[in-house]
């Protein structure tokens, strides 16, 4: 009896070993994250540096893929349906094409943490459902920066936060830049339906209206067409015509760097990059100019998004919730040099000019009209978003008239959606 | 009643003929299959999926911009494929000749463009063409001329992609011909020579004809590339300027997976497929597939 009684002990004593060292390693076990990027991040990118930081500290370890935005349409189904999920991902439009297929993250997180225009813009489905399958990560606004050198050279001051050039103001000056001001050309903007669309604001139009429940469509209205006729004529004078007529794959980005541009229309998000790499030139931040019906920036964004079958998708939570205290944001934050999304975090330049620099950008958040509110709820943009894209292409390479562009392209969206034409 | 050998016999040459029989299936009659469903649904690559009959083929027929882009992949494959066939046959045959040393380095030095992806091809050529910094430019300005807008000009850009996909194809036909060249009897250009032929008599009388069934195949080979150019593309042009090179794939590609109408990208590829294939028939046909009548 005495030797069972032993040898129970000694079982129950090695048992409690072996299971509870098993249970330690379960609970310390390091897993890996696996992150989906949609371009191949430099050494200064914000996230990875921040993500790195969360891996560091937990013990964790990273899994970065990236998969170009181009090819996230094809790629990210085909995942979805293999369930070969990242399992956190960082996109800008997946949530909103997909929206099933990600986690609501409001159980998580505490959605009134973040700024209200920040869920508006990047959380779609927050408004109507109260559902948050992304979280802003990345706020970003359209800006306009300028060539100083340039503007030395011709006499030229930056237009003011109080007192900002009209787009008249804007192409004469453009106009001078490329003359006298020692540039190739006296302004650039991205080839991006965001930065043109800002023109379209300004000056009073809208891709659509809201029609009761549903919309109707004004692409084609005489203002629009108005504001891409002279677009046209900007290409034709003292733009890089190439990047809108789209036969080239050159970012203008690199011209602004080289000291080739004047004016620059891009946004936020490029701050960074040119702050860190642009050594020959001086440059700046100015406010963006004002059109017959007033200002225009477009919001927008990444956010993060958790695959609801992806594998570690508990592990993804855990990182956001680490990500969304005050503490790593800010110092995500300060990497980032953007807009903050979180409430009572702000980016506190250590840099006077970068101080003034953000103080410009900060201000152009007032100026996101109502128009692109409506135009974003309508969603359009799942219908015909490069057929757009062609249109203007088309219209700036001057093989149809802004006329016909805009006329053609209302017919196809108004036939997609179902929504009338207005025009 | 078969034999044991001849059942065996039978097991061999299935098994032989297994692993392509199994990829063929696999990469190219289930896609086609699939293919032909997908284009009576109105597919979205997602969920949607019902079916809407020949709605798909109605629309098709009367899709101006299909017809544009089908267009422009003609012309593009009419300018270029004089090129793809003469350029690597006239490199073949000096890559063959006796007067010529270092042979081997010089089809080496042809050849490795044809190893290249096409996004390297793509990066290389836009160093060479860009409008704003490229190479060609810079020498046209250095020695006081305009530079080309290279970008802009929808033939320039054209010539831009055809120069891109001749330098990237080229090696890969030179070898091809150099075989044929080498399967030449030599004892034909004694005669020739005995007969005092000259040197372009003996060319057009006797290596021409000799080599018509690899000129067939090179013909063919490039006519279904040309007809098929998407990566270069890309990687150059985008389709631009405005439309002016989306050729056809462009646009199947942009129909499904940019708009995400699978249904009928799904139609405009087989149509597209019966096109090509339509072209291939003619060629086989006016040639003799390469054969002497």
């Amino acid at each position: 009896m005495k030797k069972i009684a032993i040898f129970a002990l000694a079982i129950l004593l090695v048992g409690n070993v072996v299971f509870a060292s098993g249970s330690q390693e379960t609970a310390k076990a390091p897993k890996a994250l696996k992150v989906m990027l949609s371009e191949e991040p430099s050494s200064e990118d914000a996230l990875l540096n921040t993500l790195k930081e969360w891996a560091s500290e937990t013990g964790n370890t990273l899994d970065v893929m990236v998969i170009p935005y181009e090819d996230q349409l094809t790629k990210f189904p085909l995942m979805a349906r293999n369930k070969d999920l990242p399992d956190l991902i960082a996109t800008t439009r997946l949530a909103r094409l997909y929206p099933d297929e990600f986690a609501d993250l409001s159980k998580n997180i505490d959605i009134s943490i973040f700024e209200p225009m920040a869920v508006e813009i990047i959380v779609d489905s927050y408004a109507t459902k109260k559902i948050a399958n992304i979280l802003p990560q990345q706020f970003t606004i359209t800006n306009v920066f300028y060539n100083k050198d340039a503007f030395d050279r011709v006499g030229l001051s930056a237009p003011t936060v109080d007192d900002p050039w009209s787009f008249e103001e804007l192409a004469a000056n453009a106009k001078l830049l490329q003359e006298k001001g020692g540039v190739k050309y006296g302004m650039a903007m991205d080839s991006s339906r965001a930065r043109y669309d800002n023109l379209m604001y300004a000056n009073g139009g809208s891709m659509v209206e809201k029609r009761g429940e549903s919309f109707a469509v004004t692409i084609n209205s005489p203002q629009n067409i108005a504001t891409l006729e002279e677009f046209v004529r900007w290409n034709n004078s003292f733009m890089p015509k190439a990047i809108w007529a789209g036969g080239t794959t050159d970012n203008p980005a690199d011209y602004f760097k080289n000291g080739d541009v004047g004016i620059y229309f891009s946004g936020t998000w490029n701050y960074n990059s040119f702050y860190t790499q642009i050594k020959n030139i001086n440059w700046g931040v100015m406010p963006s100019p004002v059109g017959s019906a007033g200002p225009s920036a477009i919001l927008g964004g990444s956010g993060l998004a958790v695959p609801v079958n992806a594998k570690n998708k508990d592990l993804a939570v855990d990182f956001l919730k680490w990500f969304y205290t005050k503490e790593n944001f800010q110092n995500y934050l300060n990497r980032d040099k953007g807009l903050s999304s979180l409430v009572g975090v702000t980016y506190s330049p250590a840099d006077k000019q970068v101080a003034e620099d953000y103080k410009i950008l900060q201000s152009e958040v007032a100026k996101v009209t109502k128009a692109f509110s409506v135009d974003e709820s309508s969603l359009w943009r799942n219908y015909y978003d490069n057929e757009y894209r062609d249109a203007m292409r088309q219209a700036v390479n001057g093989d149809i008239s802004p006329a016909k562009a805009l006329n053609d392209f209302a017919a196809l969206l108004s036939k997609k959606s179902s929504w009338p034409l207005k025009y | 009643m078969k034999t044991h050998h001849a059942k065996r016999h039978v097991v061999a040459f299935w098994l032989f003929i297994a692993p392509c029989l199994i990829l063929f299936s696999v990469f190219f009659l289930l896609p086609l299959i699939l293919s032909v469903g997908f284009s009576f649904t109105n597919y979205d690559g997602w969920k949607t999926m019902d079916f809407i009959g020949l709605s798909n083929y109605g629309e098709l027929i009367k899709d101006i911009k299909f017809y544009q882009a089908l267009g422009r992949t003609f012309g593009y494959t009419l300018f270029s494929l004089p090129f793809k066939v003469i350029v690597p046959l006239l490199i073949a045959l000096l890559l063959c000749s006796k007067r010529v040393a270092i042979k081997s380095l010089g089809r080496t030095m042809v050849y490795i463009p044809s190893l290249l992806s096409s996004l390297v091809v793509g990066i290389t050529i836009n160093w060479m063409f860009s409008a704003e910094y490229g190479l060609v430019n810079y020498i046209i300005q250095s020695s006081g001329g305009t530079p080309l807008e290279w970008a802009l000009n929808p033939r320039l850009a054209t010539f831009v992609i055809s120069f891109a996909s001749n330098w990237a194809s080229t090696g890969f036909y030179m070898v091809i011909f150099i075989g044929g060249i080498n399967n030449i009897p030599a004892d034909l250009y004694e005669a020739a020579s005995i007969d005092g032929s000259s040197g372009l008599q003996t060319f057009f009388h006797i290596t021409i004809p000799m080599l018509a069934p690899t000129t067939f195949l090179v013909t063919l080979l490039s006519t279904v590339n040309l007809l098929k150019e998407y990566a270069l593309v890309q990687g150059i042009t985008q389709g631009g300027p405005g439309l002016n090179t989306t050729f056809i794939i462009q646009f199947i590609f942009d129909k499904g997976f940019n708009q995400m109408q699978y249904g009928y990208a799904s139609a405009i590829s087989l149509l597209v497929m019966i096109i090509f294939a339509l072209i291939a028939y003619f060629q086989f046909k006016l040639s003799n597939g390469g054969e002497q009548k």
